[in-house]
């Protein structure tokens, strides 16, 4: 097995913020608090894509290369997960996360006081799994049942995969495969014309009456 | 909006209510539950890997306690796709929801409603006791009470001014039973003044489209878009509306399939489209004929699909290739003849090609006439009864499909069976009452006429009673189920509350109905709350026309009452309980704790007993339920159960699914499919309006039949004369025999009819020609008629809207005389305004404003406005701005400046309710009960017009000024 | 006195210099008993799965294919 992973595909992502709410219900989130958020670039202009954000679980994590108290940890399966005991909610990790993971609840969420709240992967925290402190303090443990994070696995376009990145790339490459045998221009194979942008995209809003997207 | 922890409360809302008095069930949330009953490790792992429907072993709890697990399966209430949820539930606590990733039509896919449905389960800013209003208070009431006073009110006004006199809009969030058993309620009430959420979402579809070639219903399936090479959405944006239905239709681009986009604004679908296309609101008809004009100049229409199957296109060509030369395209509606001419040549050499459309085209004053305008477009090509073509009209809410088949029609019985004597028989017969009996019932000479409609209650209420087609005008209104910011004309609409003897709601949620009216009356209004469908269980029919059946996942909570128990309630308090409840089951599922109510599946039965024409008759429940348990036996992309107990039935049944359980119809995935047996599900074009017109023939020409049927060319419907004609008559049994004299396909009680004609490979209801005229409509091939108010002077004299009627469904409708009036309003208003959903809310909004986790997506409602027309007003984004309607209302809202709209052109979301021209009206919501997100509802601001066949609201092109709210 | 000064700072130069030295890496590697924080156990650890790690794994990758709806859909 290789490390746990996201892929959010943004050729498929709709904006629906399925994800965002199967997260909120299955931790029981509070307002104010997204372990995930959708993220929309060139919205209402022809190229606007969004695209699903949650902590990446980076094999070289920034968050936990600059944490003072050396509260994260790493599993076997590549989750970065974090103690909540121990973090002192200093916002470092805010500070060194390129994707804004890291999340600040007010008092009383999660049952510690402005600890730091993240994705976790729907696999807890450092606590027996499944137990009540566990669910308290880091949300359902859905990989100890054998599932997978509920944002991947609600998703309503299955854009958003979540799973083992050996598994993912098997789903993803299917896709792109397909994309380039058979699918329509508009819909490009590879990832990296979402990442970079492609030459002939339109860079400023046109959109005139019956203008044609590209 | 401090909203903080679920278990917190939120800030504004005071304590949950833990306790109810008289609800003696269980309401405690989850973090309560957990909290008493401690997590036991590893025990939720396989809960929802469990077989369907069953409990899961009881586990010693950390503390003691035994959790009884289980898992039910049930079907999102939020739109028409029919995501099915595994909700589990702990102790008669629903705890969580997993995926059902068997489904064949969402897969374990959910948008932001589906994935957080779990919040119904706990209700927190639910109406959770019966209320009255006193002194512009609501006050807690008992049950009893409510009923006793409701009822007698109700029975005055029936005694005084007749049945007539009370207004019943149902609702399309009800289950199949639900809604059924309303209209024979209404009907037991004595009146037609009923109807529901499909009248303001698709009755023009339902209309047109019946016209147009028999069924008023999408022909094939989300998932059947999965077999299109080209699928053209214009007027919906199901990236928002129908989220889960991308996932169908994403695939099939990946797998090759166009996709085009056409609609004023850009949204989130075209975001996705090879081709977007934007069109001046309400202009569909002259971009759809425009598209056909390039059809017929390079002959790609499939002419001898044309020939064979279809009446006056021939007509239709005449006309278009005059009126729709490429200029007039695009004077009307924007669009050059290039993009026009890549679109029709797309959409011709891409075939099989389908439209998709939704309230963009519907919600006009020519909706009736712009779907016909796209049914014309598919029948020109022959997309028509074809696997990945079709008019894949996506419906609205989950059971409107349901509701609009079976439930709380002001024109029609249940079925489509109409409102003369003879649909009246069949029904009593059905109902086990006699016809005179339920004659009694109704005013004199009132049964037959259709009722009024929910768009126009407020004209029912305020209208000049010499002019109204009834002997009273409405006086009461009971809105079970459905939210008054849906309707236009919502400044009016406060009057017409204020003037009302009595108003009364009937919802889980006590909706903006509860707090416009305790803002302009003191007294006269009644709450009652009723569970959502998640505390009950019943068949719902989605989009596709597939029933799913929904079990119960908990016990109703706090106080209220499913709506069957409502309604058998106030059935006996009306003196007609016996009658209503003749062929039920009466069942207490929770014991004393809830009331008595007619059993879901007995119902079910009743409705395959009666409803023959759209073949709701072969779904039973025994069926639906062994659907539910094996999904995974269907293909996705046919909807076909290959192998398992129900090998070649489509999945859930899609109606028609003609004759009776026993025969096994297997459902019609795909509409008049000639490719296909009828008894697998193929079909034709229904013969439903005569066998020939002026000399023409109107059945379908010799060599065009489903598949293996005994006749080889057009044959009429179905009858005793027939089959006895045929020499098929002796094929019925004994019994079949003597209930099918004298009947017809569609009142034959027996089902021999059916069966005997779908043996010989005939369809019941004929084989005959589609109508590109419909000849019994204002306009017989569609024409372009500029809205009520067009921001075109220029174009209303030349493309004016129809004459005023006098006695439209009982209320006299202007067209004309509002336009001439209005014709150069668009100087003062210059911008047109137009409204549409947001994937985070439903409808009227108040169910899901009180989800949190949605709630928090988007707190506060905005009028999307053009860069250009932003600047001219000196409006910035993200401040408040007055949108000014020509009615003289006004609503605050905030600004988003966005290219998504054109200039010109404005829009609003229209699920938002809770303020009233800028001021909040959080005072006069029951306490505890006021959705957490308020808003001003678009509504408000829209104005009069009135589709010229079914009264559907024009929402979707009106205008407004957009002004700083500091000037 | 400036001379003592330099030579002041250049000691704890090399102080701070051999300090950083005996750093820890910055990545920390999660090694059950040397982790500052609490211990935590493998998904696989508790029921359902009681430490079989392979049931586990089979469980989690055929889970994963209902995401992939090319499973079900040509």
């Amino acid at each position: 097995m290789a490390r746990m992973k996201f892929l959010c595909d943004a050729e498929r992502c709709i904006e629906c913020n399925g994800c965002v709410t199967a997260c909120k219900q299955e931790h029981d989130i509070p307002w104010g608090v997204n372990r995930r958020r959708v993220v929309t670039i060139n919205d209402g202009v022809p190229g606007e894509r969004s695209i699903s954000v949650a902590c990446m679980h980076c094999s070289d994590a920034p968050c936990m290369a600059v944490c003072p108290v050396d509260c994260f940890y790493r599993t076997e399966e590549g989750i970065v997960l974090h103690d909540k005991d121990l973090c002192i909610g200093c916002g470092y990790c805010f500070y060194a996360c390129p994707f804004g993971a890291p999340q600040f609840p007010q008092a009383g969420a999660f049952g510690v006081r402005g600890k730091m709240d993240k994705c976790t992967f729907c696999a807890g925290g450092p606590e027996a799994n499944n137990s009540d402190a566990e669910y308290k303090k880091y949300g359902r443990n859905r990989l100890a049942e054998g599932k997978l994070p509920a944002c991947a696995e609600m998703c309503a376009t299955k854009a958003l995969l979540g799973g083992d990145s050996d598994v993912l790339s098997d789903i993803y490459r299917e896709r792109v495969t397909n994309r380039a045998a058979r699918g329509t221009p508009s819909m490009p194979p590879w990832g990296w014309d979402t990442a970079y942008g492609r030459p002939e995209a339109p860079k400023q809003p046109a959109a005139p009456p019956g203008g044609a997207k590209s | 909006m401090l909203l903080t922890k679920k278990s917190d409360g939120i800030a504004a809302a005071g304590p949950r209510l833990r306790r109810v008095a008289g609800a003696r069930l269980s309401t405690m949330d989850r973090r309560t539950f957990l909290k008493r009953s401690g997590l036991v490790a590893g025990a939720g792992a396989f809960a929802s890997q469990l077989p369907y429907g069953t409990i899961g072993k009881a586990e010693a709890a950390a503390e003691g306690d035994a959790i009884k697990r289980e898992v039910k399966r049930t079907v999102c209430t939020h739109c028409s796709v029919g995501c099915a949820i595994d909700a589990v539930v702990e102790n008669g606590v629903w705890t969580r929801q997993e995926p059902v990733f068997d489904s064949p039509l969402n897969l374990g896919a959910h948008c932001a409603k589906g994935a957080s449905i779990r919040e119904h389960g706990h209700g927190e800013f639910r109406l959770k006791s019966p209320m009255k209003l006193v002194n512009g208070k609501y006050q807690k009431i008992p049950w009893q009470q409510a009923i006793d006073e409701v009822g007698d009110k109700l029975l005055a006004l029936r005694k005084e001014a007749g049945p007539d006199s009370v207004f019943w809009v149902g609702s399309s969030k009800h289950s199949n039973e639900q809604s059924y058993l309303v209209r024979k309620f209404v009907s037991y009430f004595g009146t037609n003044n009923t109807d529901h959420q499909a009248r303001i979402c698709h009755s023009t579809t339902v209309a047109g489209v019946a016209n147009t070639w028999g069924y008023g219903a999408m022909t094939n399936s989300y998932n059947d878009m999965g077999n299109t090479k080209c699928a053209m959405y214009i007027g919906s944006n199901a990236a928002e509306a129908h989220p889960v239905s991308m996932m169908h239709m994403l695939h099939a681009k990946e797998t090759g399939a166009k996709m085009i986009v056409v609609d004023p604004r850009f949204t989130r679908t075209a975001a996705k489209a090879d081709e977007f296309v934007r069109i001046r609101s309400g202009t569909d008809i002259a971009f759809l004929f425009g598209m056909l004009y390039h059809i017929f100049k390079n002959g790609w229409e499939d002419k001898q699909y044309i020939h064979d199957r279809v009446y006056g296109m021939d007509k239709v060509r005449d006309d278009v290739m005059a009126k729709w030369t490429p200029d007039k395209v695009e004077e009307v509606c924007g669009v050059p003849e290039a993009t026009v001419f890549k679109i029709a040549e797309m959409m011709a050499k891409n075939r099989p090609s389908t439209v998709v459309w939704c309230m963009g085209q519907t919600q006009h004053t020519i909706g009736n006439a712009i779907v016909r305008a796209s049914c014309i477009l598919q029948l020109a090509l022959g997309n028509i009864g074809v696997s990945g073509g079709g008019a894949n009209i996506f419906r609205g809410h989950d059971n409107v499909q349901g509701a609009t088949d079976i439930g709380p029609n002001p024109d029609s019985l249940p079925g489509y069976y109409g409102l003369a004597a003879g649909s009246w028989k069949h029904w009593a017969a059905v109902w086990g009452v006699p016809y005179e009996w339920i004659q009694k019932q109704y005013a004199p000479g009132m049964m037959e006429k259709p009722g009024m409609t929910v768009s126009r209650w407020i004209d029912g209420v305020m209208e000049k009673n010499e002019l109204i087609d009834q002997d009273s005008n409405l006086r009461a209104l009971v809105f079970w189920g459905h939210a008054p910011n849906s309707q236009s004309r919502g400044k009016e609409m406060i009057e017409a509350m204020k003037k009302l003897d009595l108003l009364v709601v009937i919802d889980p949620y006590p909706s903006a109905t509860a707090a416009m009216a305790a803002m302009v009356r003191k007294d006269g209004v009644y709450l009652l709350p009723a569970c959502t469908q998640l505390e009950t269980s019943g068949s719902v029919t989605a989009s596709n026309r597939s029933l799913q059946w929904r079990e119960r996942v908990i016990t109703p909570l706090f106080e209220s009452q499913t709506d069957q128990a409502i309604m058998y309630a106030f059935a006996k308090k009306f003196g007609f309980g016996p009658e209503f409840v003749k062929n039920y089951k009466v069942v207490k599922p929770d014991g004393d704790a809830k009331w008595e109510e007619p059993e879901p599946e007995s119902v079910l039965r009743e409705v395959n007993a009666g409803c023959w024409t759209i073949g709701y008759t072969g779904q039973s429940p025994e069926r639906l339920k062994l659907h539910m348990k094996n999904m995974n036996t269907f293909d996705v992309k046919t909807l076909r159960a290959n192998g398992g107990p129900c090998d070649g039935d489509y999945f859930g049944l899609p109606w028609p699914c003609y004759g009776t359980a026993a025969i096994k119809h297997p459902g019609s995935p795909n509409l008049y499919d000639t490719s296909k047996h009828v008894m697998e599900g193929g079909g034709c074009f229904r013969a439903n309006f005569g066998v020939e017109r002026d000399g023409v023939n109107l059945l379908a020409e010799d060599g065009s039949y489903p598949k293996g049927g005994d006749l080889t060319g057009g044959y009429p419907e179905f009858d005793h004369v027939l089959l006895k004609k045929l020499g098929w008559w002796d094929e019925l049994t004994d019994d079949e025999k003597k209930r099918a004299e004298g009947k017809n396909w569609k009142t034959d009680l027996s089902g021999g009819i059916q069966r005997v004609s779908m043996k010989h490979g005939c369809h019941p209801f004929g084989n005959a020609k589609a109508r590109a005229v419909v000849w019994n409509f204002p306009d017989g091939i569609p024409q372009h008629r500029e809205p009520l108010y067009s921001p075109r002077p220029d174009l209303v004299a030349k493309y004016p809207t129809h004459d005023d009627k006098k006695a439209f469904w009982r209320l006299p409708t202007l067209f004309k005389s509002v336009q001439e009036k209005n014709k150069d309003i668009s100087k003062e208003f210059p911008l047109v305004l137009t409204s549409g959903r947001l994937v985070e809310y439903e409808g009227g909004g108040d169910e899901t404003r009180s989800n949190p986790w949605l709630a928090e997506l988007q707190q506060e409602n905005f009028v999307e406005i053009n860069p250009k027309d932003a600047n001219d007003r000196s409006v910035r984004d993200g401040e408040y701005v007055w949108v000014k309607s020509p009615t003289g209302a006004q609503i605050k809202v905030k600004a988003m400046v966005t290219n998504r709209v054109g200039p010109g052109t404005t829009f609003i979301p229209f699920h938002f309710a809770g303020w009233w021209m800028g001021k909040d009206m959080l005072e006069y919501y029951p306490e505890g009960a006021h959705p957490i997100v308020r808003g001003e509802a678009v509504n408000t601001a829209t104005t009069y017009g009135y589709d010229s066949v079914t009264m559907m609201q024009e929402t979707k092109t009106t205008l407004c000024q957009v002004a700083k709210t500091t000037a | 006195m400036i001379k003592q000064a330099i030579l002041a700072m250049a000691a704890i130069a090399v102080a701070v210099g051999v300090a950083a030295c005996g750093e820890r890496p910055q990545v920390i590697e999660y090694k059950q008993g040397k982790y500052q924080g609490k211990p935590d156990t493998p998904p696989y650890d508790a029921a359902p799965f009681s430490g079989n790690k392979t049931e586990w794994e089979r469980a989690v990758k055929t889970r994963n294919q209902s995401q992939n709806e090319y499973k079900r859909i040509s």
